[in-house]
């Protein structure tokens, strides 16, 4: 709140590319508040593949229920789940689906993730730099399995990742999984961001919501490589295991989003 | 060496005499490609009860060299779809790309909408035709088997020129020569395709195929069979013609060994 | 001087994330007249409430074919409609052409969307000032979508927008049950009625100023090509609006059995 008093009326918040004389770029921290009140996502990184989740707020009655994807596929072995406007995260995938395109017609085969998170890095960072635009009101996750798993975010290797509003309480979470050990499968994994999901939703617990999950396997596993939505079955057998987990034990939840808040807020940053 | 590059590589004018560069053609029309580099040759397909089968040797000649002897020219479309090549290889894989491409476009949601046989044969139409009248065609040949709309078995061919034919059983390259007459023997115009089974079919294909081994240079005993069905696709890769039996040649003046 | 600084242009963000110039033209959506639009299982409709800008000038069109399997009911500047249906048609033209079939439903919403979201991003444009609801049938069955300014798409089983659409909204959302088990005349009949619930007291469906679309899978199992009702050709769909009105209100139980 602090932060946003400092910022009003010094004139330095008004046009994107320009800094204050602190050193901040006031539009791109602004954008930044259109993420923390979207949904939660959340990736995983484990051993055999990459899970994506996120937590669709139900806004309407009307809408039609399965329908309405916040998980897109890139390529066939990339998928890119966003927190935000999601207006602007289609926009966002859109440009990674012409990168990753782009990359088969000059090198006949598919891009690494890494590339791939690249190039993503400088195209949203591009639009930081000019007063004719404006920046992404997103943060995205993205999945995706070369020789290797990867999961990135603007360029950097993660283990797991969390943005949305229930970002901390999700971070908490990841970080008891002990994901750099490389021990948990990826059935174990889907149950679990199931399980995240479902905890970082209970500070908004009077909104309805749609648990929607996609999955990237190795090459033998699964998926056999490819971006896909989690199979009904499984994805239901997770939102039952999650539930459970939830009433098992709120206490225990409770204390670890408390005692990690801190570190997953300056990995926002 | 000299400091001359523009003479580097070239035949002494002091030993060869004077460099003759008129094959360098430096007037005249832009040209592109004038004739297929790398080739498959037949590709044969017939439609029977409940789907298609198509067929096509692994053989890829450079001119009438059997350069290659195990590329595949029949190439599944997600389960939509099986396409055969005949014509240049190399215009195969740029075409089969633009495939994939679409593939991955196709798939971006799972909402189905899945572009069937039919829909990717107007498609390639309208490429090879654009290529056409652009004078840069692509050197092909092609078969799609598959469904249409309305979940009929779809069978039809388009060519470097653009030229789109349909029929319930088709031939490209030389196999149009060899394989018609045998399949047209088989599945006469007044037998309706709900009368031949996929058995049939498929037997059918492989006896044109031997007849194209024994009779097509250009052709060899090794292939791949597909069947489409509304069950999904069957590709049955690196198949041997069977039963093989050369004695005909032996009455043939010019096809074996003899010597008058 | 309390003037709001953040509303200029549509590259601003306010200090809460908030992009107003997008946010003003979700106004103009509010302030066009009313559209509705459901879905059963079979079919999609679109039902709308022509203005006229005085007593002697005709009706501003509401509802627009796109091809024959897609049509969009408009809500908020006519002319952005047009230029969003007119590419929408070239579109559909265009996958006809080259893949001889009819272009999917969220393929084009999707690219309208992205279209609008453009133009919330870049300084010397703005956002289109109009809502649309697409209906259309493609091969996984009918479907509804929502488009708004923001660059916003929805699939919708049910929705309305535009002036006074909330009475709409507060209807479908109230009979959403009944929608997906009705019968492809019944759909229209509760699209009316939607469409009754947000007129003002001295107002009334009549023939000039109602427009219904319609598209779907008929009983041959072939798709039903997007048709408009206006006019006189809306007379029996008033009569079986009025036919059920009357059961409805004699005896409210045998109204779902009604046929």
């Amino acid at each position: 709140m602090l932060l946003i008093q400092t910022s009003i009326g010094t004139g330095y918040d008004l046009s994107n590319s320009v800094f204050s004389p602190d050193g901040r770029n006031f539009q791109v921290e602004y954008a930044v508040k259109a993420v923390e009140n979207g949904g939660t996502s959340v990736g995983i990184r484990c051993k055999d593949g990459v899970v994506l989740a996120v937590e669709k707020i139900i806004t309407s009655k009307l809408l039609k229920p399965g329908a309405n994807k916040r998980i897109s596929t890139v390529d066939r072995h990339v998928g890119i789940v966003s927190s935000g406007l999601a207006p602007d995260g289609r926009h966002f995938v859109s440009r990674a689906r012409d990168e990753a395109s782009s990359w088969r017609g000059i090198y006949k085969g598919p891009i690494p993730v890494s590339a791939l998170a690249n190039r993503l890095g400088g195209y949203v960072q591009a639009y930081t730099l000019y007063s004719s635009v404006r920046p992404f009101g997103v943060t995205s996750i993205m999945g995706g399995w070369d020789s290797e798993a990867e999961l990135a975010v603007d360029g950097q290797g993660y283990y797991g990742a969390a943005t949305g509003k229930g970002r901390q309480a999700a971070k908490a979470e990841l970080e008891k999984l002990d994901l750099a050990s490389e021990k948990l499968s990826l059935h174990d994994a889907v149950k679990e961001a199931a399980r995240i999901i479902y905890v970082a939703h209970e500070d908004n617990k009077d909104k309805e919501f749609e648990l929607e999950m996609s999955w990237i396997s190795s090459l033998d596993g699964p998926t056999q490589g490819r971006h896909e939505e989690v199979p009904k079955e499984l994805l239901e057998e997770a939102e039952r295991a999650a539930k459970r987990a939830l009433e098992g034990d709120d206490e225990e939840e409770d204390e670890g989003a408390k005692g990690t808040g801190n570190v997953g807020e300056r990995m926002e940053e | 060496m000299n400091h001359f590059p523009g003479t580097w590589g070239r035949p002494r004018d002091d030993v060869y005499g004077p460099y003759d560069s008129s094959y360098l053609q430096t007037t005249g029309p832009k040209t592109h490609t004038q004739s297929p580099a790398v080739t498959g040759t037949s590709v044969i397909a017939v439609k029977f009860k409940g789907g298609v089968a198509i067929a096509a040797d692994n053989l890829a000649s450079y001119g009438s060299l059997a350069r290659f002897t195990d590329v595949k020219r029949l190439r599944k479309f997600g389960d939509a779809a099986v396409i055969g090549f005949s014509g240049d290889v190399s215009d195969m894989q740029y075409i089969d790309r633009l495939l994939e491409s679409i593939d991955i476009r196709e798939n971006y949601s799972a909402h189905g909408n899945q572009l069937n046989a039919k829909n990717l044969h107007t498609y390639l139409s309208k490429v090879l035709y654009k290529r056409r009248s652009d004078f840069n065609p692509l050197w092909n040949h092609i078969l799609v088997a598959g469904f249409d709309s309305e979940k009929k078995p779809f069978l039809s061919s388009a060519d470097l020129l653009g030229t789109t034919f349909s029929a319930p059983h088709l031939a490209t390259g030389f196999g149009a020569h060899l394989a018609i007459p045998i399949l047209r023997r088989l599945f006469p115009e007044e037998r309706s395709i709900e009368e031949i089974s996929k058995e049939e079919a498929v037997s059918a294909l492989k006896d044109c195929l031997k007849v194209l081994w024994y009779r097509d240079a250009r052709s060899m005993d090794k292939y791949s069979l597909a069947l489409i069905t509304q069950d999904g696709i069957e590709v049955h890769e690196d198949q041997q013609i069977e039963a093989q039996n050369w004695a005909f040649a032996e009455s043939i003046k010019g096809y074996g060994a003899q010597t008058v | 001087m309390f003037r709001n600084n953040y509303d200029n242009d549509a590259v601003t963000f306010s200090p809460q994330g908030r992009i107003f110039q997008v946010e003003y033209a979700q106004e103009a959506v509010k302030q066009g007249s009313v559209v509705v639009g459901l879905v059963n299982k079979t079919h999609a409709v679109l039902v709308g409430l022509k203005r006229n800008a005085e007593e002697l000038s005709s009706y501003q069109k509401k509802i627009i074919e796109v091809d024959s399997h897609m049509g969009v009911a408009i809500a908020g500047l006519a002319s952005d409609a047009r230029v969003l249906s007119n590419y929408m048609k070239q579109q559909c033209l265009g996958s006809r052409m080259t893949y001889g079939r009819p272009l999917p439903v969220n393929r084009i919403v999707s690219q309208i969307a992205d279209r609008a979201q453009t133009n919330t991003q870049q300084y010397g444009k703005r956002p289109y000032g109009v809502g649309l609801l697409v209906a259309g049938m493609d091969e996984a069955g009918p479907h509804l979508f929502e488009f708004q300014p923001s660059g916003m798409t929805q699939e919708m089983l049910a929705c309305a927008i535009g002036a006074r659409s909330q009475m709409a909204r507060t209807y479908l959302e109230r009979n959403l049950d009944k929608l997906e088990e009705s019968s492809r005349d019944e759909l229209i009949t509760h699209g009316l009625r939607a469409l009754k619930e947000t007129l003002s007291q001295d107002k009334e469906l009549t023939v000039d100023n109602t427009s219904v679309g319609v598209v779907g899978l008929a009983d041959s199992g072939k798709v039903e090509s997007f048709k408009l009702y206006e006019g006189q050709q809306l007379l029996p769909l008033f009569e079986a609006l009025d036919k059920s009105d009357a059961s409805e209100t004699k005896d409210e139980e045998t109204m779902e059995v009604d046929s």
